[in-house]
């Protein structure tokens, strides 16, 4: 999953305010020369200075007398337009239809079946709340105007604060409770349509199983699977696959481990050397599933039973790196690694050496700030997580897999004084396109070096307790093969912590969508305080896209692009210039590119304006499993917050200084 | 009809702060100088709606504002309530300016026709619009049913605004109108679309407000309405005021006499006739009075109220 925001609420905030801050001045100062320049039409340019004075002066006792008595009134008859109106039914009814004939085409027997059910319902979700909020505040006030209703409104002690906050609350009330309800019904319709049960395809006793024969490699496919399985079998084909059951060799030594679930072992025994073996029955996951087995009985009388599918709502909680850092051959630091020359510059590369200079000294270092044992609830072995990318320079055999190595170190607060622990180097083959976890030990084997060098004590050394003595750790990665690459992102490599609860991850995931709904309709009732219905709507929609395409509009505006702005590149377009050739100085010139600086300005401006629903939109955190920090959410509640005040401020004041009656 | 419409709070004197310092409280509205010119997108003159309207209104009395279609009634209204802002002068409401909120806690409004939600039934109307005062729940409630049976509609209470039929829905508009107890009412043609029961019963309940001490104004083209209810006048034309004054005074015609008598025989006619030549004046004519058709429908309808299923003997009455 991309992720290239890492926030951190309190760290935002102070910015965050500053920004508002900003935009709320020059708003104000804007507002009132607009309201000026206008009212001087009217009135004429010493009576307009009067009028807008009244307006300001106004605002104040309004919005003290701001009564929530009124805007409940205000809100309950929102919802019952919009009840009575039947928007809610019509909502409701696209939502059903999509989930009883979406099921049709979901494909649960493919490589991740849960991503796609996910994905499936908060997209749906997402875009008919979106455009049921958009409809709803666009046409309600323009509505109530034309219909010349709110002339009983206005001639009651209302304020134009409470006609504008209770449009939103009552819409906002409305759409919550259909969400939620919504919710409650996808997570049904993804856990029923996931759910199932396999029996196994020809019986249940152990004794049915074949004999794996022990020369069999893994790389003969369909003959094997777990390195250390000596009989296999297969379950029923349901939900369109299969799994493959086998029973695998376990053995340990006394002083080990010994396994925590006993339910799966089918036989027991002692080796002639006093290890134990356990043979235990386990189903190989496909579609990123697996199924709990229980055997009943002992040897090869006893018959397996397959509990239900386990596997798919997984919430991980991610432990990032704090910083990323990239070095290159000569050992030299860049905080952006190798470009491989992909358009995409998310990951960076660490280059393998080559065999002309094998001793390369690039690598990545990812450092752990915070690194605390209370992630993992003290246990002993900590999920290394890791998606990583390959480039490769050469194809050679491309079954083989790319080698890379991880190595911990410790990261001294005063390198020139104290030791510092490095750990032996773990060497793994890389597993591209897909979510590689290594199980590492807690205990490291490694040195402890003094500051000059030199070598104090060789031993093993706990990550916690002597690695990240002060909380620091860093993950030193390397790419172990001559001419190829390996590529990270700083979300690519986490340690991953406890699970968090899926449906307090799921309910997490809908809040965001609930940000972008509220915000939605803030926007739709401010705007429609002084546009008609389509135009509000048209307007509405068009703060929705570039709030979609923050980033990408960003990227367009402030960085440098070849070709100029929207009239160099349409100039360049008709008279088929290069986007490199350089134009000749002129006054045209000048012209066109002062106009294009003027637009693209306008637009990077809009994006500042315009809510970021990038930040808002935790569709890929569900749909990949991953939990959504606290951070996060508290920065999009703030976002929203911040987007509702400001709307209702605009809307109070067109809607003050409008003339209701025509 | 009843009439005992508890006050919305009695033991709380109902004054609006008044930061005025001219203010008098007997002057209820007031229009200075009240000018309207409606413009188009470009700023460019559409219509002189109103041109400079000095008006008083008193506080307890029916003001009538008169004129035929767009001389001004509506947008004169209008701009009382600050549902327009004026081009030029000031209106008054209660000592405040019209575009002042607080001013509407006092200010019950029927427009023209009655904009209301649809999708609201009677009982849900007068509770949202009670809502927006501030009044404590059980007086809302108490208010909202015998508003709603004040104006006849206790049988249609829970049928949604939409099946209501005009005269219904122009009801149901003068109940939100009094939801607040209001002390200034105003009425933009208060008997539109109304029958001629519907439109007495208007009429008796305008007068029967009066009673209890407030103050309407109401702009009706419908001449005989006005003279049936209003105290004072105010005649508009093209957006200008062209008379203003009590409504006996304006149509009291000075140099005729009219006499009523009972059971008088018509052999005495020539003894008046000779009377009035005696003392110098003109027979105009000598005639039995004409009942209005108003008052024959009206009589009509509640003859058949009282005996359902007889035709009624008001066609006699005015073959007689």
């Amino acid at each position: 999953m991309v992720v290239e925001q890492f926030p951190n609420f309190f760290d935002w905030i102070g910015p965050g305010l500053l920004l508002l801050c900003a935009i709320a001045l020059s708003g104000t100062v804007l507002g009132i020369f607009l309201g000026y320049v206008v009212a001087s039409f009217k009135h004429g340019p010493f009576e307009a200075f009067y009028v807008v004075a009244k307006v300001i002066a106004e605002a104040i006792p309004d919005f003290l007398g701001t009564s929530p008595r009124r805007i409940m009134a205000i809100a309950r008859l929102s919802v019952k337009e919009a009840i009575r109106r039947r928007v809610i039914l019509v909502t409701f009814g696209i939502f059903a239809a999509a989930l009883l004939f979406g099921g049709w085409f979901m494909n649960a027997g493919s490589d991740n079946p849960d991503q796609i059910y996910v994905n499936f319902v908060l997209w749906g979700t997402q875009l008919l709340v979106l455009l049921m909020g958009m409809l709803i505040s666009a046409f309600s006030l323009p509505e109530d105007i034309k219909n010349k209703t709110i002339y009983t409104i206005v001639t009651k002690p209302v304020r134009s604060t409470e006609i504008v906050i209770g449009r939103i609350m009552g819409f906002g009330i409305l759409t919550t409770s259909l969400l939620a309800l919504m919710a409650l019904i996808s997570f049904a319709f993804v856990w029923r349509g996931l759910s199932h049960d396999h029996r196994m395809v020809d019986s249940p006793s152990v004794a049915e199983f074949y004999e794996i024969d022990p020369e069999t490699r893994l790389s003969d496919r369909g003959k094997r699977v777990s390195s250390n399985a000596i009989k296999t079998s297969e379950t029923t084909f349901d939900s369109g696959h299969r799994h493959r059951v086998e029973i695998i060799e376990d053995v340990r030594r006394p002083e080990d481990k010994q396994p925590e679930d006993t339910s799966n072992i089918v036989s027991q025994s002692e080796l002639s050397d006093g290890r134990i073996s356990y043979q235990r029955a386990v189903v190989v996951p496909t579609a990123g599933h697996t199924h709990r087995v229980t055997v009943n009985g002992e040897g090869d009388t006893s018959t397996i039973d397959l509990g239900p599918a386990t596997g798919y709502f997984r919430a991980r909680v991610p432990i990032y790196a704090e910083q990323l850092m990239f070095y290159d051959r000569e050992g030299a630091p860049n905080d952006r690694g190798i470009d491989v020359g992909r358009e995409w510059t998310y990951r960076g590369y660490v280059d393998g050496g080559s065999r002309e200079s094998p001793n390369s000294l690039a690598k990545a270092d990812f450092l752990f700030e915070n690194f605390d044992s209370r992630f993992i609830a003290d246990q002993d072995i900590l999920p290394l997580e890791m998606s990583l990318g390959v480039f490769r320079t050469y194809k050679g055999d491309i079954e083989k897999r790319v080698i890379g190595s991880i190595q911990f170190e410790s990261v001294p607060d005063d390198p020139s004084s104290e030791n510092r622990f490095q750990s032996d180097t773990i060497v793994f083959e890389t597993n591209e396109f897909q979510i590689q976890t290594l199980p590492i030990s807690r205990k490291q084997s490694g040195r402890l070096i003094a500051p000059d060098g030199s070598t104090v004590e060789i031993g093993t050394f706990d990550l916690f307790d002597d690695y990240a003595r002060n909380k620091k750790l860093n993950l030193v990665l390397r790419c172990e093969d001559y001419n190829q690459y390996i590529g990270v992102a700083r979300a690519d490599v986490y340690f991953r912590a406890t699970d968090d609860l899926y449906w307090a991850n799921f309910f997490k995931g809908y809040l965001g969508i609930w940000c972008q709904m509220i915000i939605v309709i803030a926007m739709g009732v401010s705007f429609s305080t002084f546009l008609s219905a389509p135009i509000t709507m048209l307007a509405t929609l068009v703060t929705m896209i570039i709030g979609f395409f923050t980033p990408f509009i960003r990227t367009m505006t402030e960085e440098d692009v070849a070709g100029g702005g929207p009239i160099e590149s349409l100039f360049r377009l008709v008279t088929q210039k290069n986007m490199e050739v350089t134009l000749e100085t002129g006054i045209g010139t000048t012209l066109m590119e002062q106009t294009d600086n003027l637009l693209v300005g306008g637009l990077s401006t809009l994006t500042y304006l315009a809510p970021n629903f990038a930040q808002l939109n935790f569709s890929d955190f569900l749909t990949y499993g991953y939990s959504i920090d606290s951070q996060r959410l508290l920065v999009a509640m703030a976002i929203t917050v911040a987007f509702c005040m400001g709307l209702s401020i605009v809307g109070y004041f067109c809607l003050k200084t409008r003339e209701i009656a025509k | 009809m009843s009439t005992d419409t508890p006050p919305v709070n009695e033991d709380k004197p109902r004054r609006l702060e008044q930061s005025n310092p001219d203010y008098d409280p007997n002057i209820v509205v007031e229009a200075q100088n009240l000018t309207k010119i409606y413009r188009d997108f470009w700023g460019r003159q559409k219509v002189r709606a109103l041109k400079a309207l000095d008006l008083e209104i008193k506080k307890g009395e029916v003001f009538g504002l008169l004129g035929p279609n767009g001389s001004g009634k509506s947008t004169t209204i209008k701009l009382l309530l600050g549902l327009l802002f004026p081009t030029s002068g000031r209106a008054l409401v209660f000592g405040k300016d019209a575009s002042e909120v607080s001013k509407n806690e006092m200010i019950g409004y029927l427009p023209e026709e009655s904009y209301l939600y649809k999708f609201l039934t009677a009982e849900e109307t007068l509770d949202f619009y009670g809502r927006l005062f501030d009044m404590p729940a059980d007086v809302r409630k108490e208010r909202v049913n015998s508003l709603i049976e004040k104006v006849g509609l206790t049988w249609a209470k829970r049928r949604q605004l939409k099946e209501y039929s005009k005269g219904m829905t122009r009801r149901i508009g003068l109940a939100q109108a009094l939801i607040n107890d209001p002390d200034l009412i105003l009425l933009d043609e208060p008997t539109s679309g109304l029958d001629p029961l519907g439109t007495r019963e208007m009429k008796d309940m305008i007068l029967e407000l009066r009673e209890e001490g407030k103050t309407i104004v109401m702009c009706s083209h419908l001449l005989a309405d006005v003279q049936d209810v209003c105290d004072r006048i105010a005649i508009l034309y093209q957006g200008e005021l062209k008379e203003l004054g009590r409504v006996d005074s304006l149509l009291k015609v000075s140099d005729e006499t009219q006499v009523l008598a009972k059971g008088l025989p018509p052999e005495a006619y020539d003894d008046i006739r000779a009377a009035i030549t005696k003392h110098g004046g003109e027979v105009l004519g000598i005639d039995n009075p004409r009942t209005t058709l108003e008052d024959l429908f009206l009589d009509i309808v509640r003859e058949s109220q009282e005996r359902p299923g007889h035709r009624t003997s008001g066609a006699n009455t005015a073959s007689d």
